[in-house]
């Protein structure tokens, strides 16, 4: 009995025990997969699951030929070579390999940096094409790795830089449609989420497989025509050489939809290799980033307001003296000796200054540039050919520059004067092509712009609708100026070829140089257009500079117009009349 | 030699079952044990186990394949755009204007247009 009593309670203790080992064992269990089950999960989905960056593909940039869509920016991938230099076994195998296939994509000190044992990782070669990769890899060295990367390809080498920019080491545009389009062009990266084996490859088991495809980059299509680029890049240069400048724009509009066709700079760049680049400056884009005085070019405004307000007209006279006085200044002609009774025809032709301060003042009451003659010109200077205001073009780093209000102490009779023949008010050689191109295309105002369209996914060129234009003047009023300027450049006898229809107005504009007006260096510039009777195709407007440079705007100017000009009439097989 | 009857046959004609329902109910003298059922239920999820196994693995095959393709269409995709650039340059504007072809070109005292 006592045995029995015993060994029952043995039994009774040990299953006592086992059981409170299973409660604690239970207890544990449920602590760790009830309580703890997130955590637990998190951290087994760190080991198992890998988030894989698809990357997306910067867009392509292209240019038109003609109207043919051909790529001005692309993407290559390259491969830059490495060494661990603790595991390579064969450094002279290596050095001969790498120099005989990357060339001068090889770091010259390749011995020195195979030697230092030191480290685990040197770069021997940076940039090398896929098929150099390729070659590499062929000969199965020890301790070379390869490292892929995108980068941006520039087949026309350095046409159009500044209105391109680049692609900076990082990734992100910089200047030009680069800079003012990255989110466009840079697209949006995918993710793949996945449970991988070792080799990290995706494998199609677990429930939290995410896989989310890349969406690349628009590929846009810019206006630039690349022939008409390539062209007026060509012109600049000789016309730099030729008159000594040392600085030089020019840009080509199509003046019926506001469309750049042509945007050129001198100094330039070569975008491929931008990181070489000593001059920050030859990275903006002159055109639209540098506002500046731009002189008697802008007579044409004053005159269009004139005539579209109905105070003169092309024979409209006045007394030509040489001088004028405005206020407590008086301001005389370049050109002296025209005195007289003379036209705002002949004004324009010889680009009298005191044809346009007339023309101001009888904005107002004919005898001062009082508020409303102020007021007047502003309105049309800055609502209505928008200078002094972004014009949107989709470059980056555009400048709004200067119209001194009417209302401010600074926006005075004598401004207003100097605003009249093209001094006093800072802006862009787009706002001042945009607006001159609103004169000879019937009196509207296009938004310029450097986008032709888009290249869809299937690789279709996909044209932009034409922005709806405003209308600045009456068409009356364009036709008119079309005609002025038609006849001023007519002064320069047997320039152009006969039965075309070209036209424009020289500017030669002082320079202000610590806060005073400079004599021994001027801005040469020349604005025209060139066409057929019947429609003007192109806007052109060349500008040249150099430090301690007196250019004019006839002499150094002109024949590079006269030059793109020339050409444009071939290029764009505009039949002559008669 | 006689024969074992496995089966008993039970009349329940006197349960008051009402009419036209199975009068009838066979009892399988087949007892299996405990043991038994584990074993079996034990074999099933051992089977199910292994049928599963066979389709995750063969789901894993079909990923590596996959990979395989992947990579093939990235190389295919690598050596296009390697083409497209290629093609680029060769067209580009100073290639042309540097080529040979240009080289040997004259310009054209006068041009005519058909009007």
């Amino acid at each position: 009995m006592n045995l029995e009593l015993q060994k029952g309670s043995r039994s009774k203790v040990l299953a006592t025990i086992l059981l409170g080992i299973m409660v604690v064992f239970v207890i544990r269990l449920f602590y760790l997969q009830i309580i703890q089950h997130s955590y637990y999960v998190g951290k087994a989905n760190q080991e198992q699951i890998k988030r894989l960056t698809i990357p997306a593909k910067r867009g392509v940039i292209y240019a038109l030929n003609d109207q043919t869509p051909v790529p001005l920016v692309m993407n290559q991938t390259v491969y830059t070579v490495f060494a661990d230099p603790q595991t390579t076994n064969d450094d002279n195998k290596i050095i001969d390999v790498i120099r005989q296939v990357a060339g001068g994509n090889a770091r010259s000190n390749l011995k020195a940096l195979l030697n230092n044992k030191d480290s685990r990782y040197q770069i021997l070669a940076t940039r090398i094409t896929r098929v150099q990769a390729d070659k590499i890899k062929s000969n199965n060295l020890k301790g070379i790795g390869f490292q892929e990367q995108s980068q941006r390809v520039y087949p026309e080498g350095s046409l159009a830089a500044q209105t391109l920019g680049f692609v900076d080491f990082s990734g992100a545009g910089r200047y030009g449609i680069e800079s003012e389009l990255n989110s466009r062009l840079t697209g949006m990266d995918g993710l793949l989420q996945s449970v991988t084996d070792v080799s990290d490859v995706p494998l199609t088991i677990g429930n939290n497989n995410i896989n989310k495809p890349a969406v690349d980059g628009d590929n846009v299509v810019l206006s630039i025509d690349s022939n008409i680029q390539s062209r007026v890049e060509q012109a600049l240069v000789d016309g730099l050489k030729r008159t000594g400048a040392t600085r030089g724009s020019a840009i080509v509009i199509n003046p019926s939809n506001g469309r750049v066709m042509a945007m050129a700079n001198l100094p330039t760049y070569d975008p491929s290799k931008f990181n070489e680049v000593q001059d920050a400056a030859a990275f903006n884009n002159g055109v639209v980033s540098a506002p500046y005085e731009p002189g008697s070019d802008v007579k044409t405004l004053t005159m269009a307001t004139g005539i579209d307000k109905g105070v003169v007209t092309p024979d409209s006279t006045y007394v030509n003296t040489d001088y004028i006085r405005v206020d407590d200044i008086v301001i005389s002609n370049a050109a002296l000796g025209h005195t007289g009774t003379i036209s705002f025809q002949y004004a324009l032709n010889w680009s009298l200054n005191t044809g346009f301060v007339t023309v101001a003042e009888r904005l107002g009451d004919g005898k001062s540039i009082n508020l409303k003659a102020r007021q007047t010109m502003y309105d049309y200077f800055y609502n209505r050919f928008k200078l002094g205001q972004i014009t949107g073009i989709e470059v980056a780093s555009e400048a709004e520059g200067t119209i001194i209000p009417p209302e401010s102490a600074d926006g005075n009779a004598v401004r207003y004067s100097n605003m009249a023949f093209g001094q006093g008010l800072d802006v862009t050689m787009i706002q001042v092509a945009s607006a001159f191109s609103s004169l000879v295309n019937g009196g509207k105002y296009y938004k310029p712009t450097v986008l032709a369209g888009v290249i869809d996914k299937n690789g279709k060129y996909i044209e932009n609708k034409v922005t709806t234009p405003s209308n600045p003047i009456a068409k009356s009023t364009a036709d008119q100026m079309r005609v002025m300027t038609h006849v001023a450049r007519g002064m320069f006898i047997g320039i152009d070829p006969a039965g075309y229809y070209i036209g424009g107005k020289t500017g030669t504009s002082q320079v202000i140089k610590n806060g005073t007006y400079t004599s021994d260096e001027t801005i040469a510039t020349y604005l025209g257009y060139g066409g057929s009777e019947d429609l003007t195709r192109y806007v052109i407007m060349v500008q040249v500079s150099g430090d301690h440079k007196a250019l004019a705007g006839n002499t150094d100017a002109l024949p590079i117009f006269t030059d793109i000009s020339n050409w444009m009439l071939n290029y764009l097989e505009i039949q002559p009349k008669g | 030699m006689s024969y074992q009857r496995t089966q008993t046959f039970n009349s329940r004609r006197q349960q008051n079952w009402s009419r036209n329902q199975n009068t009838v109910a066979f009892t399988s003298t087949v007892k299996l044990g405990p043991v038994t059922h584990t074993v079996i239920i034990a074999l099933m999820i051992t089977v199910l186990g292994l049928i599963y196994l066979t389709q995750a693995t063969r789901a894993t095959s079909y990923d590596y394949a996959t990979q395989k393709v992947d990579n093939q269409i990235a190389e295919l995709n690598s050596q296009k755009s390697d083409l497209e650039v290629e093609n680029a340059r060769l067209t580009a504007l100073e290639t042309v204007k540097n080529s040979n072809v240009a080289s040997t070109m004259t310009t054209p005292a006068s041009t005519q247009y058909a009007q």
